[in-house]
């Protein structure tokens, strides 16, 4: 355990220190948008990992957070830091709403209706122009006002600043995300997904937990969202569709499941590959979607699990 | 008024023939295999970009181009069975299903790669109006609905008329019992893939007459195709049939009396009502 600290802290340095050592702006910039899927496949996470259901609307609620922080900082006045807390709430509120009707269903019915509750997302974002402005989007979202801390100017225009707000939502998410998966609710998480009739045997009213499991990860894709609008300072319905959903599922697969570090892990991957993968725009989805199969054709456990398999031959 | 409604319904009947199309194909891998065939709306959309393809390089009408497209795409499915899903039928549930995603994503990118990112709509001898007094009813939608009519008897007569239909039926009702019987389980899975991929294209063929095919359509056809077979109950031919109508018909109803812009939403309402209301959908008793 001590051990495991350690390495923790050392990575955590490494990563702090990363915007010093990145020359190129480009590859700041590329790990943002790591740290925020890495966040929205640990949401992601709870309710595929641990809990074993399929939710394909997790690109959707990354749309809903957004938006709505985005339009709460533009329209009402409200600072952004403010936004920011909003944002996932509103997430959780429309993540209740759907979990309810949804998750009375099991299996692939589950995925489906997260599906199409994808799609009616998209489909608002992209006709309740007064107030998403559409397909073209909204433009000009600011970011949070800067601060001078221990004498040093602090501007989230910055990206290597703002590269270190999100460092810290990553860490105060992961922590949470630590928390709540050795708690109760997480263990109840991980007997529904090994015998969810049994589980409801034993008196546990499940439905509860896996609504819990979708809410949560609902304000983990919202708060993913939020950031990700404010950084970009421009959004529109394009990177909310069923795509971005199903990038969260592969960061999870690609990663290891029920893991806490699979997530992360696919999440870098699911951003570095098909930067590797440059070939050309539908060549490299065609790649990656093939990769997706092989992946749960060959290991299915996901990276980390099977690396942890090598260096520890005993077990 | 009156009359508005009545042709919205018929409208409403021709596209949800289409539709019925769609979730006959899904309904049957699903009854049959316990596979939820995402990729099923991108197949659709290659049989229809195929069929556009094949009437412009060769000339020949929709007709006589759409037979070879449902050839190719009975093969289309026949690898798509072997090569992405069989190698997981043993597995959970999940990684079926997680494999289903990673097609979808593979063929919709094969479309572009295949055929461009252009709306394409279907040319067809049948251009006149067929107007009596005040109803009018353009000749495709009837042609249309025909033809699938003519596809959903077919279906039906092959499952209960012939040797494999009846092979087919009965792996959907016990696998190991059919094993048994010395039904050879690989072949079913590999026909009935076939078939369904054929309806598939032969739905696409239809949507590209009737409006337009698009890289992004086949997503929602897939999620309709769903919404149909929830109404209906999974696995239930029947359900199909009639919750393609039914869904058709209150889309047609919702575009012309309320918003065409959330037309598409209508799915996912009815969807999440039956799911309230009667999870085990229209056509099948609980049990």
């Amino acid at each position: 355990m001590q051990k495991k600290t350690m390495a923790v802290l050392v990575l955590l340095a490494l990563v702090a220190a990363l915007p010093q050592v990145l020359q190129v702006k480009y590859f700041i910039h590329l790990a943002v948008l790591a740290m925020l899927w890495a966040m929205v496949a640990q949401g992601t996470n709870f309710i595929q990992g641990y809990a074993g259901y399929v939710s394909i609307v997790q690109g959707g609620f990354m749309g809903v957070g957004a938006y709505s922080s985005a339009w709460l900082s533009m329209n009402t006045g409200l600072p952004v830091w403010l936004a920011f807390v909003a944002a996932p709430l509103c997430t959780a509120v429309v993540a209740l709403c759907v979990g309810y009707p949804s998750l009375r269903v099991k299996g692939h019915y589950f995925a489906i209706v997260t599906m199409a509750f994808n799609m009616v997302i998209f489909i608002f974002l992209v006709n309740a122009i007064g107030l998403t402005g559409g397909e073209s989007g909204l433009s000009r979202i600011p970011a949070p006002p800067g601060f001078t801390l221990l004498g040093q100017e602090v501007d989230f225009q910055n990206r290597a600043h703002y590269y270190y707000l999100v460092l810290l939502a990553l860490v105060c998410s992961s922590v949470l995300a630590a928390w709540l998966v050795r708690s109760r609710a997480g263990r109840i998480w991980q007997a529904i997904r090994q015998n969810e009739m049994y589980t409801e045997a034993l008196g546990v009213a499940t439905w509860r937990y896996k609504l819990l499991a979708f809410v949560a990860s609902a304000l983990y894709a919202g708060s993913a969202g939020a950031l990700y609008a404010h950084y970009v300072g421009f959004i529109n319905p394009t990177p909310f569709s069923v795509d971005a959903s199903m990038n969260a599922i592969l960061a999870v697969i690609l990663g290891g499941s029920a893991t806490l570090s699979g997530p992360m892990v696919g999440a870098v991957l699911v951003v570095a590959l098909p930067e590797m993968l440059r070939i050309a725009e539908t060549f490299r989805f065609i790649a990656y979607g093939v990769l997706l199969m092989l992946a749960v054709m060959y290991f299915p456990r996901g990276l980390v699990p099977m690396l942890a398999g090598w260096f520890r031959p005993g077990q | 008024m009156f009359i508005e409604l009545i042709q919205q319904i018929l409208n409403g009947l021709v596209v949800g023939s289409v539709y019925t199309l769609i979730a006959l194909g899904l309904t049957v891998i699903f009854g049959i295999l316990g596979i939820a065939h995402f990729a099923h709306g991108s197949v659709a959309m290659f049989g229809g970009y195929l069929t556009h393809a094949l009437m412009q390089r060769m000339g020949v009408n929709i007709l006589l181009a759409m037979v070879p497209a449902m050839l190719v795409g009975a093969l289309l499915g026949m690898l798509i069975e072997r090569l992405a899903y069989r190698p997981v039928r043993a597995g959970p549930p999940i990684n079926a299903f997680i494999v289903a995603l990673g097609l979808t994503m593979v063929i919709e990118k094969l479309n572009l790669l295949l055929f461009g990112v252009d709306q394409v709509v279907l040319p067809t001898p049948f251009g006149r109006t067929l107007e009596w007094g005040e109803w009018a009813m353009p000749e495709l939608r009837i042609y249309v609905f025909v033809i699938a009519v003519l596809l959903v008897l077919a279906l039906t007569l092959f499952m209960h008329r012939t040797w494999m239909g009846a092979s087919i039926r009965a792996v959907a009702q016990n696998r190991s019992a059919a094993v048994l019987m010395g039904v050879n389980v690989n072949r079913v899975s590999s026909i009935v893939f076939a078939l369904s991929s054929a309806l598939g294209v032969a739905a696409g063929v239809l949507i590209g007459a009737l409006f337009a095919i698009a890289p992004g359509v086949s997503g929602g056809l897939v999620i309709k195709g769903f919404a149909v077979l929830i109404l209906g109950g999974l696995g239930s031919i029947p359900g199909a049939i009639v919750g393609g109508l039914i869904l058709g018909v209150s889309e047609a109803l919702a575009a012309g009396f309320v918003s065409s812009a959330y037309k598409d939403v209508i799915s996912f309402v009815i969807m999440i009502a039956v799911l309230l209301l009667r999870p085990e959908g229209l056509m099948r008793r609980k049990t």
